[in-house]
């Protein structure tokens, strides 16, 4: 019996992360480079619904994760704009493109009656049925949509883009000293924009695989319930590192996959506190690592590039 | 240009803001949702006018849009200070919940006390909740380090959770409900009605007087002045000898509280009783009040009554014209990216403009010498 729920917590714990990790790649870049954009939270909800509606109106996935893929960088860019261009407060920004995002979800989901009943087709797991009839490690590991598989490559591939390329060094240089780095000859403006739109391509990208690497549903409103968030303090807590980050999600994976599986054995503790479990251990775990972590130096400052 | 405000946040960047710049981003942003609109099928200008009637048809229409602006009021002024001085407070939300609760545990209990006292304990224990919860982030801001915007929606879903918690399992949860809520609230503590046969309670009102209050405690107190201080010039307010992880907290307790008021009277002004998940969409709304007053205690009674006639006008005109009531959000968050939008454009082109006069000037002192 224990074994049954440990198995199941597991495999959930790696399912729920993974639209955390991969949102969180794209808020580390845009956080080292100096932008936190706080619209991500917003940015998941759009791409939550429009994976959903592609992948039931056009029935292909591809299609879906390549319109999540526009929709993130149109939305990227507007926050780009905002916060690069007209060096907008990057709080303010992210909240109103989160408010947008709420309402704009809840009035397009409600023109699209048919996605209400019927499941979008989800993704199809990496490896053969045959796999997972290995003891344990077949039901966590090779019964997951590829999508996780993935989710948890990608820091990898982040992290060596960020300390090992020439443009993930000027990503760091700018975040740190954007001055010294227009002086150097990188295009601070350039550099920013790549940042925050792929925060905003890799955020909506997560936004579809929340819905189609689980349920194939959305849910106006509460779909996305401060995943955007939690992914921000994870990026901090994680001390901007893609690697470190990726720990701090699945941390917060767990938290998650935790509540629900404790509410369905029925245990003392009333659900609403286990469903606090997520947010009470994001709060407990920027409290005990913040000052830990190497904040970028310009983090969240606008950069004005005038040279006076 | 109107007056010129500029906020120099620490961490965070300036705030540019004049009347002149909200004005112009607020007719943009209704532009832009007109634009929204007029893709949604329906003519904007059928939409609007829709909006406009429904706020100002009649005196009762009007009620409505004030019993709506007194949690904005209450809230944005919360946020204002916050602005005033540096921080984010996007707990709102949360707070309004802790007041709500607050104000239920008192008045599902039947003290039997006279009107006025038990309507002013409701306030004081709302008050309480939601600043006790509020000196958390506070604290945590002030002392660890840790980001306040992050803080404070994490405890936005907690005390969403909570308020489900007390509304479904705990003793003053109304038993078998249709719809989780508490156990209706003592007659003593309904909010007097103002106009007879509608729902306008003294809320609204006590918000402006918070407003013109708190307009005074900034400008002419010493409080007041190491909380702008904070703003302004963190660094040089410790140096001036303010001790600014406290005026932290403290701010941030003052918001909480008056989120809790807000909460509080929205109870038991309005609902009697309290339901799970009754603020919706207040918390950042507020901020966008706050924003588009440029932390002015003035300025957020406009603002205030202005985001109430579009959310308001917003329901009658989702029933006339079919646009969804989501609409109204949309339209107040577009107003508010092009206010802070236009705002920074415009302190740019003027530096822009001093630093070409000065040139000029050098140019033309060179040419004298």
């Amino acid at each position: 019996m224990t074994s049954v729920i440990l198995i199941d917590w597991l495999e959930a714990i790696l399912r729920w992360s993974a639209p955390l990790i991969i949102c969180s790649i794209g808020e580390v870049y845009a956080e080292r480079s100096g932008i936190i954009n706080m619209g991500i939270e917003g940015i998941m909800l759009c791409g939550a619904l429009c994976g959903v509606a592609v992948c039931y109106y056009a029935n292909s996935q591809v299609a879906a994760l390549l319109a999540c893929l526009v929709l993130g960088a149109v939305l990227g860019l507007v926050v780009a704009f905002l916060t690069v261009s007209r060096r907008t407060n990057q709080v303010v920004t992210g909240l109103m493109v989160n408010m947008l995002a709420t309402g704009g979800t809840e009035i397009v989901f409600s023109m699209m009656a048919a996605t209400r009943h019927n499941r979008a087709t989800t993704f199809s797991p990496l490896f053969p049925e045959a796999m997972q009839q290995i003891p344990f490690i077949g039901k966590i590991v090779f019964a997951q949509p590829w999508s996780t598989w993935v989710a948890f490559i990608l820091p990898f591939i982040a992290g060596f883009i960020l300390y090992k390329t020439r443009w993930g060094l000027n990503v760091r240089a700018i975040g740190d000293n954007p001055q010294a780095a227009e002086t150097a000859g990188i295009s601070v403006i350039k550099v920013k924009y790549q940042t925050v739109i792929l925060s905003g391509i890799f955020a909506c990208l997560a936004g579809g695989v929340l819905t189609l690497a689980s349920s194939g549903y959305f849910a106006a409103g509460g779909m996305v319930n401060g995943r955007g968030f939690i992914v921000m303090a994870a990026v901090v807590v994680g001390g901007w590192d893609p690697i470190k980050t990726m720990l701090v999600c699945v941390l917060f994976g767990a938290a998650d996959a935790a509540q629900l599986r404790l509410q369905t054995i029925g245990s003392a503790i009333p659900n609403q506190f286990l469903q606090m479990l997520p947010y009470v251990i994001t709060i407990i775990a920027l409290t005990i690592m913040v000052k830990r972590s190497r904040v970028p130096k310009t983090w969240g400052a606008a950069y004005d590039g005038r040279k006076d | 240009m109107g007056e010129k405000k500029t906020l120099n946040l620490p961490l965070i960047g300036n705030i540019i803001l004049t009347k002149g710049h909200s004005v112009l981003g607020i007719i943009l942003g209704i532009i832009a949702g007109g634009i929204l609109i007029l893709i949604s099928g329906v003519n904007p200008f059928d939409a609007y006018g829709a909006m406009l009637r429904g706020a100002f048809r009649n005196w009762a229409s009007f009620t409505n849009v004030l019993v709506r602006s007194s949690p904005l009021l209450l809230g944005g002024i919360g946020v204002a200070i916050g602005i005033k001085s540096g921080l984010w407070n996007t707990g709102i939300e949360g707070f309004m919940y802790l007041g709500g609760i607050g104000a239920a545990i008192v008045s599902t209990m039947n003290l039997g006390l006279p009107p006025v006292l038990y309507v002013l304990l409701c306030f004081l224990v709302g008050m309480l909740f939601a600043g006790v919860w509020g000196a958390i982030p506070g604290y945590l801001k002030a002392y660890r380090g840790v980001n306040e915007v992050t803080c404070t929606i994490m405890m936005n879903y907690i005390a969403v959770y909570l308020t489900n918690w007390i509304v479904t399992s705990t003793p003053i949860a109304q038993p078998e409900a249709f719809y989780p809520m508490s156990l209706p609230f003592a007659q003593a503590t309904y909010l007097p009605i103002l106009t007879q046969g509608t729902s306008l309670h003294i809320g609204p009102f006590i918000g402006i007087v918070v407003c013109l209050v708190f307009y005074f405690l900034l400008k002419y107190t010493s409080f007041g002045f190491r909380t702008r201080m904070l703003g302004y010039n963190p660094i040089a307010a410790r140096y001036a000898g303010v001790n600014s992880k406290r005026q932290m907290v403290i701010i941030m307790v003052i918001g909480a509280m008056l989120g809790g008021l807000a909460g509080t009277i929205e109870c038991i002004g309005l609902r009697h009783r309290l339901y799970m998940e009754y603020v919706t969409n207040v918390g950042y709304e507020s901020v966008a009040v706050a924003l588009v007053a440029g932390g002015n205690p003035i300025g957020v009674l406009v603002s205030a009554l202005f985001f109430s006639i579009l959310k308001a006008g917003g329901a009658t005109m989702a029933i006339e014209t079919g646009v969804s009531s989501s609409m109204s959000s949309i339209i107040i968050a577009l107003c508010v990216l092009f206010v802070v939008g236009v705002g920074v454009a415009d302190e740019k082109s003027a530096s822009a403009r001093k630093r070409k006069a000065k040139a000029a000037a050098a140019a033309k002192k060179e040419v004298a010498e």
